[in-house]
């Protein structure tokens, strides 16, 4: 219990830091969902299979906080667990890169499919574009800090 | 350690959260029913964020802007203090009651031309010895004249807003002042009667200077109160400024009386001082 309350305290300072930058960046046409990004990187990260109910509460927990719709996150981060826990395995066989593109392209998904919800009358194939390009590259970057300074950072992508 | 696929059991339990979401948004868009849910973690947001602001961030803010007040009233002040004892040096030397210009055409002429400024050059205090000045002979001051333009300031009679204090004698990286109560000063005074006439000699005491003259020679008789200026016979000072008046006279023989006058201007009164250059 602990354990879920700390992960819901990092995933609201997460989102708190999300909010701030994307003010920041939506002049430039990016969105960068670090809540989202942080929660596959757990998922992904995990040593057992995170369950269903876990995935709804705290997607629930990331719509209250991001004063979006109820549900909207809640489905995107059960079908990202349930991705993610199918091809765990799977993940093992790839290269830094394919991994670093399955993120990137997962969060573009995730940006694309905020975007059709709730922004739908603005809906921008420009801030699509540039976010995907701007996820894979944040992602290769995570990647490449973990590759140079192993024991400092740990992150396992 | 390797993971699981999911089982049949997780899969359905995925299917059917996923399903459960889905509705629920689809019901939120529709409908807007958690709007009141929604709207009482906003109040608890601003509650909390209103809470932690008052109780930390705004202790540590008015912390500061009162230190940056009072930082900024000293500044403040000292400017105030600055601009005063500039006015005051500026009335003290176009006012008529201490004679610095008897001819009062020139007062005239000053005023007209508003230029009275250039009788003079502010000079800043930059170091005195009070402890000297009160127990000892040597009485000396260090000033920075401020914009000096390379004027030649040696032999320059130096004054405060109460009067003149001293001249300068030596023109190092600041302007070395003797002051009128140094033993080795020496300042041609007269009485306004122009009946007599001493050298005053500095005394070594705070505030005082010292003059002895030969009652035989000068019969004018010299009383208690009565008030000095400088006569101008040393070429340093300007004529009939005044200087000070007798406090006391000691009668030592008949060939010799000494009498101690207490001085208009004390050096330590003011840290801006006005140097008079003599046109």
């Amino acid at each position: 219990m602990t354990s879920f309350f700390k992960k819901l305290l990092i995933l609201l300072i997460i989102n708190y830091v999300d909010k701030n930058i994307s003010v920041l960046i939506s002049e430039y046409f990016l969105i960068l969902p670090l809540t989202f990004m942080a929660f596959s990187f757990y998922i992904y990260k995990s040593n057992k299979n995170i369950a269903a109910f876990e995935a709804f509460s705290i997607g629930l927990f990331v719509d209250l906080i991001s004063e979006t719709y109820f549900g909207l996150n809640a489905v995107i981060f059960c079908m990202t667990t349930y991705y993610i826990n199918l091809n765990s395995n799977t993940f093992k066989l790839f290269s830094y890169l394919q991994i670093c593109l399955f993120f990137g392209l997962s969060a573009s998904a995730y940006v694309g499919f905020n975007q059709l919800i709730i922004n739908i009358y603005d809906f921008s194939y420009i801030t699509l574009f540039f976010s995907s390009i701007t996820n894979i590259i944040f992602c290769g970057l995570i990647a490449f800090i973990y590759s140079y300074f192993p024991k400092k950072i740990n992150l396992k992508i | 350690m390797a993971r699981i696929a999911p089982t049949p059991g997780q899969k359905l339990s995925f299917l059917i959260f996923t399903i459960i979401s889905a509705i629920v948004l689809y019901f939120d868009i529709t409908t807007n029913s958690f709007n009141s849910i929604k709207n009482e973690f906003k109040s608890f947001k601003i509650s909390v964020k209103y809470v932690v602001k008052v109780s930390t961030l705004e202790p540590i803010q008015s912390l500061v802007k009162s230190f940056r007040n009072k930082d900024e009233l000293i500044s403040e002040n000292k400017i105030l203090r600055e601009a005063l004892d500039l006015s005051y040096l500026n009335n003290y030397l176009i006012s008529r009651e201490n004679i610095f210009y008897k001819d009062k055409e020139i007062i005239k002429k000053i005023h007209m031309n508003s230029e009275f400024l250039s009788t003079y050059n502010i000079a800043k205090l930059r170091n005195i010895d009070p402890n000297m000045y009160k127990c000892c002979d040597r009485h000396r001051m260090f000033l920075e004249i401020i914009k000096s333009n390379d004027h030649n300031f040696l032999e320059s009679t130096v004054f405060n807003y109460q009067g003149i204090v001293g001249h300068i004698i030596d023109d190092n990286k600041f302007y070395e002042v003797l002051l009128l109560t140094d033993i080795a000063h020496s300042l041609p005074i007269k009485l306004e009667s122009n009946n007599f006439f001493c050298n005053a000699k500095g005394s070594g005491r705070a505030g005082y200077i010292t003059c002895s003259y030969n009652p035989l020679v000068w019969t004018e008789e010299i009383r208690k109160n009565q008030t000095f200026y400088t006569s101008g016979l040393g070429g340093i000072y300007p004529k009939n400024v005044e200087i000070g008046h007798i406090s006391s006279i000691n009668y030592i023989n008949s060939n010799e009386t000494v009498f101690d006058i207490k001085l208009v201007s004390n050096p330590l009164d003011t840290d801006l001082f006005g140097v008079y250059r003599d046109q």
